[in-house]
């Protein structure tokens, strides 16, 4: 699973702590999800997409690999 | 959300104190105490100790951090990934531990000693006998 964080985030000008803030999770969690080493929970990516204003596909991008 | 060891104040002072009463009392009463009682003194007195030491320790460290590093400390305690960290450390400590205590019933078997070998077996048998509970009582939480 990959996702758009890191873009999104430059995008708006937002930092990893600010997003870690708002988000209630520590920075160390964030730089773990853009550099792809760790994979959300379902209400921590909801949390992260209502937070973009996206809906949760429009931040993680699952491909076919990722399945079981 | 997880309950505190210790809910009031007083207690770790509480505990720290009967530690060391049961400590001196099993050094002062000596050779007067059955072995086993003194054994249970020591042990008590240690576990006690270390329990409220440890928490005074942490009190003590509680009252000088900023709201926002108290802040910070209960994301960390809280944060998703460093839950996941604690689970897949425990559940891998759970299988060293298995290795370790299959080591040491080989040892004992080759050492030839008999209540070793008991003691592991049943040490064994109780290890994995909790890990079966505990899941058991997940597949019905989860």
């Amino acid at each position: 699973m990959t996702n758009r964080i890191a873009q999104l985030r430059k995008e708006r000008r937002i930092s990893q702590a600010e997003l870690a803030d708002a988000v209630d999770v520590t920075r160390q969690t964030i730089i773990s999800l853009e550099s792809g080493r760790y994979n959300a929970s379902l209400l921590l990516a909801h949390r992260i997409a209502r937070y973009f204003g996206l809906a949760i596909e429009a931040v993680f991008l699952f491909e076919e690999e990722d399945a079981p | 959300m997880k309950k505190r060891f210790f809910t009031k104040p007083w207690l770790p002072g509480l505990g720290l104190g009967v530690a060391v009463g049961l400590g001196a009392a099993a050094v002062v009463l000596g050779e007067r105490l059955a072995n086993p009682v003194s054994g249970l003194c020591f042990g008590l007195a240690g576990t006690l100790g270390g329990l409220s030491g440890s928490r005074l320790i942490m009190a003590r460290f509680d009252r000088t951090w900023t709201p926002e590093e108290r802040k910070e400390i209960e994301r960390a305690e809280r944060d998703e990934r460093n839950v996941a960290i604690r689970e897949k450390a425990a559940y891998a400590t759970w299988y060293w531990t298995l290795y370790l205590l299959w080591a040491a019933f080989f040892l004992t078997l080759v050492l030839g000693s008999g209540f070793p070998t008991a003691l592991v077996s049943v040490i064994i048998v109780l290890h994995c006998a909790f890990y079966m509970v505990n899941v058991n009582r997940w597949s019905k939480q989860l």
